[in-house]
């Protein structure tokens, strides 16, 4: 019975949103999340035309990036160099992502700025 | 002292080794003197862990940067109570804290024991000293808190979203609650080694379970209104991998405290119940993983670390080993009684328990899955919010009716008859509750209606029980309505305590369809002067206000809210920008939050994005009923006390059944 509810929820689950990385990002289509790096200039304005900015990979070394377009909510921790998840599709070669899909990963150790002695 | 911390250490695993061997083996060859002193060895392993913990709590307060990781989590200028919440800032710390309270639990655990159920406790004393040897194994080989350095002149400081007193009570909270759990799963393994499959396992830990039980629930409310009130996005909780790592437990946990009263009454269930008590505590071994591992993307993205692949191992051993002694012991655990029909208190129970179960699975699968995935077909995947909203309704919804309906029905059979006088009244509630809600608008969100109605039927049950409780114990002593109510209670807590809990649940429900189903949502960009209406308030945004303290500069947007013509003051929202290390000032959203306690509806104000001209880009919540959410955690708190406290009638009752004066229980 156990093995049939499992059996069940893994077909309804339907395996989640595809994730990649951006230099992966080349044709797929419908729905994906890309985890990745941001890369400067960032402009315009989330609250209103869009964000745009460009993601590479988090690890290796490879030169690929994917532009993005983002409106909605920005996270506190998002900028350049920041290790970010948006959802979204790919259209004419710009990832535009769904409003408000930006999730950022928090910076791995803090340090606080050292008081003047 | 780093020395002293570091070799406190070795001496708990010392310990911890030796109670493993000496009690495995004290247990095997009957050996009363060896297991004595298996056991003392346990309690031995609780003083030297605490020797380690005051040793790093005084180098917190002693500023002693020489210790690495006193210098990457403290700092000169963090206030003083900081300083000990920084204690479980980091990795190292945190596992020192689990050592501690699994130490602690396990010593007390076997000292309240001594005299009682010795032919259990004897293997229970191995099975907490295993566990043990894992995690003093950890903090002595391969994350040391103790490592030392070159003193730096100032330590890194605790990140700023970490100073708040949510970081003094949540982790710990959930922690007594993770590790609370080692104890019923020691007695479990502990009856099943020794054979005693009877359900004195069960009654001996029924408050250990409640306790580490009530830490875990607790502890993440705790979470929930930390995330509500200091991360800002307009939610309470986002289904994230840490998040669920705690729930899981906590699900399990619960249909376990049900499942038990089922092998208590009626000796049924018995194989469902260490199977149950087993998956709670690896879960919760899985959920420390998951925190600590760094294997999931989660926004408790603590560092990564190589202990990783040796919570594993401690994961598989513990499935392993649980696995292959339910399968040996299979034998043993059959049913005394069998289950007499469908419509009865015990198959409630257990249609309680498979709901709790299945939804239970239904996150772990899709906790788990992104990871299997990965490795197995080399495609990542993120499983979102709308998997476990849909599940949190397909399994959470029966469930709510369920914990109304069962208290309402006969153990063993229940008849039609029977049936239709007690659902009487508060299924006509629950329909004219539903019927009123859907004439005021409440079918916007037929999920919600559901949630609302299912509620109302089991307040009505919960308010029955309680009246008919009271009225028995009138008709039967002639005391007053508040004696009999009071006295009620205090003679049968578990039953009564746990209603409370059930009160508490049906706020939560109604707390989260209220604030899910039926909130509202506005945005827009505001100039000085400007307003929004959301719902029946109308904000106006006045101006922006800015001002330097310590460590950071506060820019707050002055909005004033006016609720149906009534003006209700102004609220602020705006960001604060910590000055730290580095180019750029980590900046935090600081949200305005209007409460209204007659209605327990909030306004959620948070200020997106503050513009140089002045503007400030507004993104405005009405949450109806939010505030329920924090009162169930009050009630549920009442609940399990009530649950919890000591019963001197029951401890005699126990004892004459158990022929308990100091000789041995009869084993069977």
């Amino acid at each position: 019975m156990l093995a049939v509810f499992l059996l069940y929820t893994s077909i309804a689950g339907g395996g989640g949103t595809p994730s990649v990385k951006p230099s992966e990002l080349t044709s797929q289509t419908g729905t994906i999340s890309v985890a990745g790096l941001v890369v400067g200039p960032v402009t315009g304005d989330a609250y209103a035309d869009g964000m745009r900015f460009k993601l590479r990979d988090i690890e290796g070394d490879s030169p690929k990036t994917v532009a993005v377009l983002y409106k909605g909510s920005v996270p506190d921790l998002f900028k350049i160099g920041r290790h970010i998840v948006v959802e979204g599709e790919l259209k004419n070669g710009t990832f535009v992502a769904s409003p408000g899909s930006m999730v950022t990963k928090c910076p791995s150790k803090y340090t606080a700025v050292k008081p003047p002695e | 002292m780093p020395e002293l911390g570091r070799a406190a250490l070795v001496i708990t695993l010392g310990l911890s080794v030796y109670a493993l061997v000496a009690g495995a083996a004290a247990a095997t060859l009957g050996r009363r003197r060896l297991a004595h002193s298996a056991r003392n060895a346990l309690i031995g392993a609780f003083a030297s862990t605490v020797v380690a913990s005051v040793v790093l709590a005084v180098a917190f307060a002693r500023d002693d940067f020489s210790l690495t990781y006193v210098a990457d989590h403290s700092s000169r200028s963090l206030g003083g109570i900081y300083k000990l919440s920084a204690f479980w800032g980091g990795q190292e710390g945190s596992l020192l804290l689990w050592l501690l309270i699994l130490t602690g639990y396990s010593a007390l655990a076997v000292w309240l024991n001594r005299r009682r159920a010795r032919d259990l406790v004897v293997w229970v004393v191995p099975v907490l000293a295993g566990i043990c040897v894992g995690f003093s194994w950890l903090l002595v080989a391969v994350a040391s808190p103790f490592a030392v350095q070159a003193a730096p002149l100032d330590g890194a400081g605790l990140n700023p979203s970490l100073q708040n007193p949510y970081m003094m009570s949540h982790p710990p909270f959930l922690y007594l609650g993770y590790v609370g759990l080692a104890v019923p799963f020691a007695f479990a393994m502990g009856a099943l080694l020794s054979g005693r499959t009877d359900e004195r396992w069960i009654v001996t830990t029924r408050r250990w379970t409640l306790l580490a039980w009530t830490a875990l629930g607790i502890g993440q409310l705790l979470g929930a209104h930390w995330a509500y009130v200091e991360v800002g996005w307009g939610g309470y909780y986002a289904w994230d991998p840490v998040e669920n790592a705690a729930l899981m437990p906590f699900l399990a946990a619960t249909a376990f405290l049900h499942s038990v009263m089922i092998q208590e009454k009626r000796g049924m269930l018995k194989v469902w119940n260490v199977v149950l008590v087993s998956l709670a505590f690896c879960l919760s071994l899985f959920g420390t993983f998951l925190t600590r591992s760094g294997v999931v993307n989660s926004i408790h993205s603590f560092t990564r670390s190589d202990i990783g692949p040796w919570f594993l191992a401690f994961i598989i051993v513990a499935v392993a080993f649980s696995t292959a002694l339910i399968l040996w012991r299979l034998p043993l655990l059959r049913s005394t009684t069998r289950l007499e029909s469908l419509v009865s208190r015990e198959a409630v129970f257990l249609y309680n328990n498979l709901l709790l179960v299945a939804l239970c699975l239904t996150i772990l699968w899709g906790v788990a899955w992104p990871i299997l995935s990965e490795a197995v077909r080399g495609q990542s995947v993120v499983v979102g919010r709308p998997y476990y909203d849909f599940f949190l309704r397909i399994f959470g919804l029966p469930l709510l009716l369920l914990m109304g309906a069962g208290p309402l029905i006969a153990w063993r059979r229940a008849s039609l008859r029977g049936l239709l006088r007690t659902f009487a009244w508060p299924g006509g509630i629950a329909v004219a509750t539903g019927i009123v809600l859907l004439a005021r608008g409440a079918g916007s969100s037929i999920p919600g209606l559901i949630a609302y109605t299912f509620s109302a039927f089991v307040l009505a049950a919960i308010a029955l029980e309680f009246a008919r409780g009271t009225r028995a114990r009138r008709a039967l002593s002639s005391e007053s309505w508040p004696v009999a109510f009071a006295s009620l209670i205090g003679r049968n807590r578990r039953r009564y305590g746990g209603y409370v809990v059930h009160a508490a649940v049906v706020l939560l429900a109604i707390g989260i369809a209220g604030s899910s189903a039926y909130d509202s949502v506005t945005e827009g960009r505001l100039a000085p002067g400007q307003s929004l209406a959301v719902a029946d308030y109308r904000l106006t945004y006045e101006k922006l206000a800015e001002r330097d303290t310590d460590h950071a500069t506060e820019v707050r947007a002055q909005v004033a809210v006016v609720r149906a013509g009534k003006d209700l003051g102004t609220v602020e929202a705006g960001k604060n920008s910590y000055r730290i290390a580095g180019p750029e000032p980590q900046v935090s959203s600081e949200v305005g939050i209007r409460t209204n306690y007659a209605t327990g509806e909030d306004l959620f104000v948070i200020a997106e994005q503050v513009n140089d001209d002045g503007s400030v880009y507004f993104r405005v919540f009405v949450k109806p009923l939010v505030n329920l959410i924090w009162l169930a955690g009050l009630v549920f708190l009442l609940g399990s006390v009530i649950a919890l406290w000591p019963d001197a009638r029951e401890e005699r009752r126990l004892a004459v059944r158990y022929g308990e004066a100091g000789s041995p229980a009869p084993s069977r």
